[in-house]
């Protein structure tokens, strides 16, 4: 009898096997995406940034970026400044909420004074700060008044969901957070945390239906899991394509690689408030110390680019087109020591995370070997994530660590961590703090341009940091998926993308 | 009876001293606000969210409102999820739980099968081959093998997913690499437990009788042979979920492994404390199984 069930058993494996010849391909009217970053949560008030990247596929901002970090009207079809500190946003006319009632300025009313209110926790509050009031005009028509002329409030509402009013007073919240009623391109169906998230298509989607019926959003967080899901088919796009990996990406003919410049600036800074690195001759000597260049090509598969000698990448705000990178001069690097007293070199490290960036720890050993080749004997710490938070909060980072500012298109946006306002800096500069003010509270664009500029050339020469690479970021899709491209934001925008 | 009253008894202290202890060295090693918040929260942000979780009370008297929640049940509310802590920890037990009993029976049977046929081949070619095969899979990195089988079953061949939750075929490969960590020690024990019973007096008595060596080996030598096999499945309970922590990342598994990780990482310390906590129970009841089957199996130990 076991024999028996034994047999049968094994001839209905057999059977499913045959059955199922294609078993791993993804399904046709499903677009499958694997993450390599999946945050525990899909409400717009928690989890880090990366969250907005599944909080925007069901719910929309007044302002959006695009890919490019440029910004383009979502749920505001258009907006102008009354004064420098009143702002009206036309909304567009016609959206619909997945529930099928009509989008009003009640919504932004309602969304803008939760998130702004003290007594609410919303992580990306900050982003908004300078809000004074929300006033609602007509049905179509919403004021904002800010405290002070705020340059950036544009680019803070692209991180805040609009959230319909109606169904949060209903359902609070917590509810309302966890099944979303948005305006977007996708609908919600079920969230599985850990695993995947998957959507249906918006017919009435204001922007016209997705290309595909259904979603489905995956973590994979494991990169060279994420690539063998992508080669059987079982997803058609992947996110971060791990360097070594690359080459068994672009040899196969059915796999396409994508990428774009983010605008995470990776630099190496400094504790400038003890020697040897109160010196600038010494931070100099380690700037022409490491070879940027041939890191890029190693490490980073010779995507991205190398900064200017500036903070921020060619595509943000506030870029400098005169400041360039100080070349690789291992011997003026060796003067530069001697001149500052260190003509036998000294040891120090490089702190660390590992896998928060691209080839993070990679960068560090090498920079190190490259530091200690010069003569500056250099070690890496890796850090765990909980320690570094502390470790950063102190001030205690050490002489040298390895950090990834994100700009989202604005200098504004990472410069505030040279800042005291930051409380995070351990370089300080008189002029560049006041500049810093000055150029978040005016609308002059021209002369926050000009301002920034400024602060670069000011960066450039005091070099408060080693300024390394605009990371990358690495897509990988299978040939017959259109549509889609990669974002300098990280955010997934899967909209208009068809696999054919 | 008194035996299984003695051990039920000391259940709580292991158990209490794990959760101790984890609960200390996250709040002492970060910040679980900083790390919630992020680099732009302002002050009063956070002193808001630290009040809401009694995070701005001293260590000793959050340890204590800790200790007297978890008296009734209550491991408190994720800080990631907003949800409580048990309920997420076992939405994703039961895909650990899964591949964990499926790993451990593969791992049992195959190298129980080997050991015996390591045992009764003594020295000769199965030996030897047997013996090779698992000090390689002993000395070979989990995830290094899982990636090897996702490239072979799943790329190569086509036959199996690559990884994720669904189907029986999505079990097989995490199930195998899960088990190939296991195997080569229930072989070695087996095969040592095997050949030092065979050498007792009571086998040579029955040979002696007439018991033919087939008859011998399952009559006589396994059942006197299969403790140490059945401690030591006990003894491997933790190192197989340190396992399943590396497998469910390889293979996109959304098991307990996984989010007890990426909680540490956040210092979501309601979900590490309720996850350690089930691990520690799983692994305490599983242990006590162990010693109940022992003792039912061999009456030498419930004299003791």
């Amino acid at each position: 009898m076991r024999r028996f069930l034994g047999t049968i058993g094994l001839a209905a494996v057999a059977a499913s096997m045959l059955a199922n010849p294609c078993l791993a391909q993804a399904k046709d009217d499903t677009l499958v995406v694997g993450a390599a970053v999946f945050t525990d949560s899909i409400s717009p008030a928690a989890g880090g940034y990366i969250t907005l990247s599944l909080v925007f596929q069901t719910w929309e901002p007044l302002v959006a970026r695009d890919a490019g970090d440029k910004l383009v009207p979502a749920l505001a079809e258009r907006w102008e400044t009354l004064s420098p500190t009143h702002w009206r946003f036309h909304l567009r006319r016609g959206v619909k909420w997945h529930d099928g009632t009509p989008f009003t300025a009640a919504d932004v009313k309602f969304t803008i004074d939760y998130v702004t209110d003290p007594k609410t926790i919303y992580v990306r509050k900050g982003r908004i700060a300078g809000i004074a009031a929300t006033e609602v005009v007509d049905e179509n028509t919403v004021d904002i008044r800010t405290t002070a002329p705020a340059p950036l409030l544009l680019r803070g509402l692209a991180d805040i969901a609009v959230e319909q009013k109606a169904v949060t007073e209903r359902l609070g919240f917590k509810e309302a957070h966890r099944k979303p009623v948005g305006t977007g391109p996708w609908k919600y169906a079920e969230w599985v945390a850990g695993d995947h998230y998957d959507l249906v298509a918006n017919p009435d989607y204001w922007g016209g239906p997705p290309a595909m019926k259904k979603l489905r959003i995956r973590t994979i967080s494991e990169g060279a899991t994420r690539v063998a899901s992508l080669i059987a088919g079982e997803t058609h796009i992947i996110e971060e394509v791990p360097v070594d990996l690359l080459p068994s990406v672009q040899r196969r003919r059915n796999l396409k690689v994508d990428s774009i410049e983010s605008s995470v600036s990776l630099v190496l800074t400094f504790d400038t408030r003890k020697p040897p690195f109160d010196d600038v001759r010494v931070r100099r000597a380690v700037d022409h110390a490491i070879d940027k260049k041939t890191l890029l090509q190693q490490m980073l598969g010779g995507y991205g680019s190398v900064l200017d000698g500036q903070l921020v990448t060619k595509a943000t705000f506030g870029h400098n087109p005169k400041l360039a990178d100080r070349p690789f001069d291992p011997a003026r690097a060796k003067a530069l020591l001697a001149e500052a007293g260190h003509p036998k070199g000294f040891d120090t490290r490089i702190n660390t995370l590992s896998g928060r960036y691209l080839s993070d720890v990679d960068i560090a050993n090498a920079a190190a070997g490259m530091m200690t080749a010069a003569g500056i004997r250099t070690t890496v710490n890796v850090v765990e994530g909980g320690v570094w938070s502390q470790l950063d909060r102190n001030k205690e980072q050490g002489p040298m660590y390895q950090i990834g500012w994100f700009s989202v298109g604005d200098a504004d946006f990472n410069t505030v961590w040279y800042t005291e306002a930051s409380k995070r800096n351990y370089w300080t500069n008189a002029e560049f703090d006041r500049l810093w003010k000055a150029g978040r509270s005016t609308l002059d664009e021209g002369e926050r341009l000009r301002i920034y500029n400024r602060m670069m050339e000011i960066m450039h020469e005091e070099l408060p940091s080693i300024f390394l690479f605009g990371l990358p970021r690495i897509s990988a899709r299978l040939a017959n998926v259109e549509g889609w491209q990669p974002s300098r934001d990280s955010l997934l925008r899967l909209h208009k993308v068809k696999v054919k | 009876m008194r035996y299984l009253l003695r051990r039920l008894l000391l259940v709580p202290i292991p158990l209490l001293l794990v959760v101790a202890f984890v609960f200390v060295v996250l709040r002492l090693t970060g910040d679980p606000v900083a790390i919630y918040l992020g680099l732009d929260a302002t002050p009063e942000q956070e002193a808001l969210l630290r009040a809401e979780l009694h995070l701005d009370e001293p260590i000793p008297v959050q340890f204590g409102y800790f200790l007297w929640d978890l008296l009734q049940g209550d491991f408190g509310t994720s800080i990631q999820f907003k949800t409580a802590a048990m309920d997420i920890v076992f939405e994703r037990l039961q895909a650990t739980l899964v591949l964990l009993s499926l790993g451990l029976t593969l791992a049992i049977v195959l190298g129980v099968l080997a050991g015996i046929a390591c045992a009764v081949w003594k020295d000769r070619l199965p030996d030897f081959a047997i013996s090779i095969l698992a000090v390689a899979g002993q000395s070979m990195p989990s995830f290094w093998l899982g990636i090897l089988l996702i490239q072979f079953f799943a790329l190569e061949l086509g036959w199996l997913p690559t990884s994720g939750r669904g189907g029986w075929e999505h079990l097989v490969l995490p199930t195998v690499t899960l088990a190939t960590f296991l195997v080569p020690n229930f072989v070695l024990v087996t095969r040592i437990s095997v050949l030092e019973t065979t050498r007792e007096q009571f086998v040579t008595t029955a040979r002696a009788r007439g018991a033919g060596a087939g008859r011998a080996l399952w009559l006589h030598v396994l059942p006197n042979a299969i403790n140490p096999v059945v401690s030591l499945v006990g003894l491997q309970l933790g190192r197989l979920m340190g396992g399943a922590v590396v497998t469910e990342t390889i293979f996109a598994w959304p098991g307990v492994g996984r989010l007890m990780v990426s909680a540490i990482f956040q210092r979501d310390v309601p979900i590490v404390i309720a996850s350690v906590f089930i691990v520690a129970v799983t692994i305490v009841v599983a242990n006590l199984l162990v010693d109940l089957l022992q003792a039912a199996i061999d009456p030498r130990i419930r004299m003791r």
